[in-house]
């Protein structure tokens, strides 16, 4: 049973990414000599993340990680490959899986003319919850987040803080059975930082399949199960986390993950 | 529909939260007509009282002495008499005087004679007033001295009168006046319905870029479409809400401005009927989806609402070029312009306000804004789904 008291039937592979490639097409030059050129912003990338686990995709900036994540979540469509989520690929424009994702990256913003509640409201619409469900789960993530104080506010009056714990709350409304998080935790003060951290582990008890990205090494070791490092678009580390940290040669995670880059 | 309808709804507070917005679609529209035809009225005003109050200083050289009497009798004009000697254009030049009439120096004699006489009349043309005032004095002192001729010669004046002319207007009042005003109408609320289409469509998709929401929205599980439509459905509606505004600027103006002439009142009024209003409503529907889908296939590449207004912006001129076109004398409503966007507006609205729209003409019209409407969605879905245009 999962906390919220649901029958959890086991699934082995939540995600399953096979050969996923993208590439992105660029004109340079000028005048009529302009020339297209093709980039692989990621290439043949294969991973699983597996329910009731968190896995961690690292990256330097450029990495690959971003377009992998968009990807995942059906924003873009792969060049070749798939991106299966909860049995469907997300390449066909299925719809309905996009509802069993909850995606927040840098990227994702929220709209600043539009207060907390009326954010959550458009969500909570789009994602066609029951009104009660709806009410409840709202009113629970604004009490764990704080919401409640500001929630009549403009996103666009807000701090960093205050947004971002919006952008938890929206991501997680629709209680998603996949939770994608780039740097969810970045720009906020430790105790909402924990708060977050705290959802993404109940998240984990929940059963859910997390993919989690940060730069904070303190937070991989606290959360990751599993691990992927990704590089110039390739993966060049794909295990457990328990095993990286077996295998590791440095004193600690940030060097390792430095030397493992560099040796790529 | 059910999540279109909830894109429209999120898209549409979001915009009437921006001033900007509300500014440039609501406010400046309502009060655009009225201000224009309120302050037109009252320049006009002014600037005739102006003129009527101005003194004006006349040069006479050999000027009979009821003539001077003629002219002196209204206060507002200072009479300089020069001998012959002088030069007329140099005093003009140097502004000592505005205007100088030089009369023979036989005047008299030639009067008595009844001999034909020339009077030479200096003058500035581009002083409207001035060379008004002094025509209009030469006018009338002709028309004495002939009568007193005829007098003198003993002839009947209705002798003298061979014909009068009396003009039987055939034309209704309400195509004439529709005709002339009618293509000044669209020229207004199409400008208007652009301004409102450009800063909704490049807030809508630009500015989501901007505000780093494009991501999110995209995320969402509905299609591109919905997105892309939903987006463009408000944007026409910020674009059609500018010209149902200005329409009413112009009736409720209508009612309560004073001093407009009667005559142009009442064609108004007339012509302004709900029939004519809702037929160039209808119009206009597709015309701003339209304009709306063309707006968002031009900004959907851009990164920066700048960007996005350098793009759009000079296409204001294939706006103004067939709205000018409308205006011009001899290109008309015909099976040739119809399909013209613009244009056809432009030249449509006009017959629709004069009360002479062929109305296979109107429904055909009505289908090429239609077809146009969906061409330009198509693109700007196009344009919205590239993946490399949109996350850029």
């Amino acid at each position: 049973m999962g906390t919220n008291g649901c029958v959890l039937i086991k699934i082995e592979n939540m995600i399953q990414l096979t050969n996923l490639t993208k590439s992105f097409s660029s004109k340079t030059g000028k005048g009529f000599k302009k020339e297209t050129v093709t980039v692989n912003a990621v290439n043949a990338v294969s991973f699983e993340c597996k329910p009731g686990r968190i896995f961690s995709l690292l990256g330097p900036n450029g990495a690959g990680k971003t377009t992998t994540l968009r990807m995942i979540a059906g924003i873009i469509n792969p060049t070749s490959g798939s991106a299966i989520v909860d049995g469907v690929d997300v390449s066909k424009g299925n719809n309905e899986v996009k509802k069993r994702i909850g995606f927040l990256t840098g990227s994702t913003g929220l709209y600043e003319r539009l207060n907390p509640d009326e954010t959550l409201d458009f969500f909570g619409n789009i994602y066609q919850l029951e009104k009660d469900s709806y009410q409840q789960r709202k009113a629970y993530l604004f009490e764990k987040l704080g919401i409640n104080e500001f929630r009549k506010k403009r996103i666009g009056q807000m701090s960093t803080g205050m947004k971002q714990k919006v952008s938890i709350a929206r991501t997680l409304i629709h209680d998603p059975e996949v939770l994608i998080f780039d740097e969810p935790t970045s720009g906020l003060d430790v105790i909402t930082a924990d708060s977050i951290i705290d959802l993404i582990r109940e998240s984990k008890a929940d059963h859910k399949t997390v993919i989690f990205s940060s730069h904070i090494m303190s937070e991989v070791d606290l959360l990751c199960d599993d691990l992927a490092i990704i590089n110039k678009g390739s993966i060049i580390y794909n295990d457990s986390f328990a095993n990286f940290k077996n295998d590791m040669k440095a004193d600690n995670l940030t060097q390792e993950f430095i030397n493992r880059v560099k040796e790529a | 529909m059910r999540e279109l309808m909830i894109v429209i709804k999120k898209e549409l507070t979001e915009l009437l939260r921006d001033r900007k917005t509300i500014i440039n679609s609501i406010v400046l529209p309502t009060l655009l007509i009225p201000l224009l035809m309120f302050g037109g009225i009252k320049v006009t005003q002014m600037i005739q009282k102006s003129n009527e109050e101005k003194t004006i200083t006349i040069g006479m050289v050999n000027a009979p002495e009821d003539f001077l009497k003629m002219v002196k009798h209204d206060t507002l004009n200072r009479v300089i008499n020069y001998s012959e000697s002088i030069d007329c254009k140099a005093l003009i030049d140097e502004g000592t005087i505005q205007t100088a009439l030089v009369f023979p120096s036989d005047w008299t004699s030639r009067m008595d004679s009844l001999a034909p006489n020339e009077i030479q009349v200096y003058r500035n043309g581009t002083k409207d007033n001035v060379n008004g005032r002094v025509s209009n004095i030469l006018e009338s002192y002709n028309t004495t001295l002939k009568e007193q001729r005829i007098a003198r010669l003993r002839i009947p004046i209705e002798k003298m009168t061979p014909f009068t002319e009396n003009y039987v207007e055939v034309g209704e009042q309400k195509e004439l006046i529709g005709k002339r005003v009618g293509g000044f109408i669209p020229y207004i609320f199409i400008l208007t319905m652009w301004g409102g289409c450009l800063l909704a469509a490049i807030d809508l998709v630009t500015g989501e870029k901007e505000r780093k929401t494009i991501e999110t929205t995209l995320s969402l599980p509905i299609s591109k479409f919905s997105v892309l439509l939903g987006k463009a459905i408000v944007a026409s509606l910020l674009g059609f809400m500018p010209a149902l505004l200005n329409l009413t600027g112009l009736i409720v103006g209508l009612q309560i401005i004073a001093d407009i002439p009667d005559t142009f009142k009442t064609a108004l009024n007339e012509m302004l009927n709900f029939q004519s209003i809702s037929m160039i409503l209808l119009l206009l529907i597709p015309f701003s989806m339209f304009l709306a889908g063309f707006i968002i296939s031009l900004v959907a590449g851009a990164t920066t609402f700048k960007e996005a207004q350098s793009k759009a912006s000079p296409l204001i001129i294939a706006i103004i070029i067939p709205l000018v076109m409308a205006l011009v004398p001899g290109i008309e409503f015909t099976w040739s312009t119809v399909f013209i966007p613009v244009l056809n507006i432009g030249l449509g609205v006009k017959e629709i306000m004069a009360g002479t729209i062929n109305m296979g003409m109107y429904v055909a019209m009505l289908l090429s804004l239609i077809a146009f409407a969906v061409t330009a969605i198509y693109f700007s879905y196009k344009k919205f789904s590239d993946e490399n245009a949109i996350l850029k």
